[in-house]
């Protein structure tokens, strides 16, 4: 039996008197591609904030390769962060950059050379569909090409763990399913583990091996894309099926 | 009650503003010590803040040391020591009003570029991605900028003071009938070494106000678009008067 490669276990994370994330556990197998789901405000992305050490939870552990990164001081955490690579809802694209340094980053910021850096730059950008754009400023770039710019920067540099927030959000239905063809491809050739925040049932089917469904800060239930359609339970069945009227109540004040 | 409670919410916020230029600080003087420290990044900055502002800086300067020298003259003139004109607007730039209008120059253009475009990045969780690039963002966004500000204000101070000068001269030599000679002794003798270093001290100290609020206002800004423009003019306001505290600060320290 495999070690999971993430652990999150019994993770609380407070804002002023607000509980976002209440106990919350949670394993992701190596090579596993684990989507999270979830109405907004339920603690999704503090969740993957809290697993890349961008906020500290409160109580809990989260363990990678049974090492806690929480309790780690700040440059080894950042260390550890090469092995990451992190796909942002808007791109996080550096506006002052062009393409093939923000794909580049990591690797520049590792010492690698210029050179080595563009050509393994620009054979990424090939993979996910953007040859010639090296030059380019992100500006410059549409919605779809940016977030394709924002796939080839979270795996330049060969990470181990990948993390999408919302990959899809903001996309027409042909470029998400370009998009989420490429997030399969990528998920097979680099054989990473993937974890992925996603209000798109068609992409959590598709791309996810579990799908987890976070309610109230808590997890509600873990469940594999088949289970997804034969599960009766009503905060699934109303999340899944797309309806205001059910156990989740979305207009109250 | 409500009047108390909003006196409270401004305490509290100042409080709160004040803590996290305090720790900025801390954290810069502590990142000192080891490295990366990425020069690269730190000379577009000194181009940014330096370069960048000399016409802004140079025009203000001249102006004033032309408006200074006019001024000076009404006063002398009255009783009769239109030769002083020279040495009060030597001193004036030298020892105030090149550090403090500098100051000001700078915490507009500067201060306000600083917060917005951190605040910007933030917001656009391009922070966060430097995070995930293995890179500290402390580091790698305030370092550079703080100690560009920093170095830069000196060199601005001293090209102001020469050129308010200048302004000054071309005042007193073609309206004011003031000899050429007499009014560059008039400039220099009264002058002490003292004088220069004073103004130049108070220009890394406001570089330093600068750096650590507009940096502290722009990196821990949040809110979106609205929470951008509140740092940024929170940097400008704060910057601003704090140049003028420290300077009285400053003055009353060196001149006692």
């Amino acid at each position: 039996m495999n070690t999971p490669k993430i652990q999150v276990c019994g993770v609380r994370k407070c804002f002023n008197s607000k509980v976002v994330l209440d106990n919350v556990s949670l394993d992701v197998m190596p090579g596993e591609s684990m989507v999270i789901i979830g109405l907004s405000g339920t603690g999704k992305s503090v969740l993957m904030k809290c697993m890349l050490g961008l906020l500290k939870p409160d109580e809990g552990q989260i363990l990678v390769d049974g090492e806690d990164w929480c309790t780690l001081p700040e440059r080894e955490q950042l260390e550890r962060m090469r092995r990451i690579g992190m796909v942002f809802q808007g791109s996080a694209m550096f506006d002052s950059l062009p393409v093939w340094e923000n794909v580049a980053f990591a690797l520049l910021r590792q010492g690698i050379s210029k050179k080595e850096a563009r050509k393994r730059a620009s054979h990424v950008l090939e993979m996910v569909g953007l040859p010639g754009t090296e030059d380019v400023m992100p500006a410059e770039l549409s919605g779809g090409m940016t977030k394709r710019a924002g796939f080839a920067r979270a795996i330049c540099h060969k990470p181990e763990m990948v993390f999408y927030d919302e990959p899809l959000a903001g996309l027409d239905p042909i470029m998400s399913d370009a998009i989420t063809q490429l997030m399969l491809r990528l998920h097979k050739e680099f054989q990473v583990t993937s974890f992925t925040i996603a209000h798109n049932m068609t992409l959590a089917r598709r791309f996810g091996d579990r799908i987890a469904m976070l309610m109230d800060g808590k997890i509600h239930r873990i469940l594999s894309p088949n289970e997804l359609d034969s599960c009766q339970d009503p905060a699934v069945r109303q999340f899944v099926e797309g309806r205001a009227d059910g156990p989740i109540h979305v207009l109250e004040g | 009650m409500k009047f108390l409670q909003s006196i409270g919410c401004l305490l509290e916020a100042a409080f709160m503003h004040s803590g996290a230029y305090a720790s900025t600080l801390l954290k810069v003087v502590r990142s000192m010590a080891s490295p990366p420290w990425y020069p690269k990044l730190f000379l577009q900055q000194a181009e940014e803040v330096g370069v960048q502002s000399l016409p802004v800086v140079l025009l203000t300067a001249l102006f004033t040391g032309m408006v200074l020298a006019l001024q000076s003259y009404v006063g002398f003139h009255r009783f009769g020591a239109e030769s002083m004109v020279a040495t009060v607007v030597s001193l004036s730039m030298l020892r105030e009003l090149g550090p403090v209008l500098v100051g000001l120059m700078v915490a507009g253009r500067v201060g306000a570029s600083f917060a917005a475009e951190l605040g910007t990045m933030r917001v656009s969780e391009q922070i966060d991605a430097l995070w995930t690039l293995s890179t500290d963002p402390f580091r790698y966004l305030i370092m550079p900028r703080f100690f560009a500000v920093v170095l830069m204000m000196p060199l601005l101070v001293a090209l102001a003071d020469a050129i308010g000068m200048f302004g000054g001269y071309i005042i007193s030599v073609s309206f004011l009938d003031q000899t050429p000679a007499v009014y560059i002794e008039n400039s220099t003798t009264f002058l002490k070494l003292n004088d220069l270093y004073s103004g130049l001290i108070k220009a890394a100290v406001f570089g330093g106000i600068i750096g650590i609020v507009s940096c502290s206002e722009g990196f821990n800004c949040s809110g979106g678009a609205q929470g951008v423009g509140r740092a940024t003019t929170r940097a400008v306001v704060v910057s601003a008067m704090s140049i003028l505290v420290f300077d009285y600060i400053l003055t009353a320290w060196m001149f006692r």
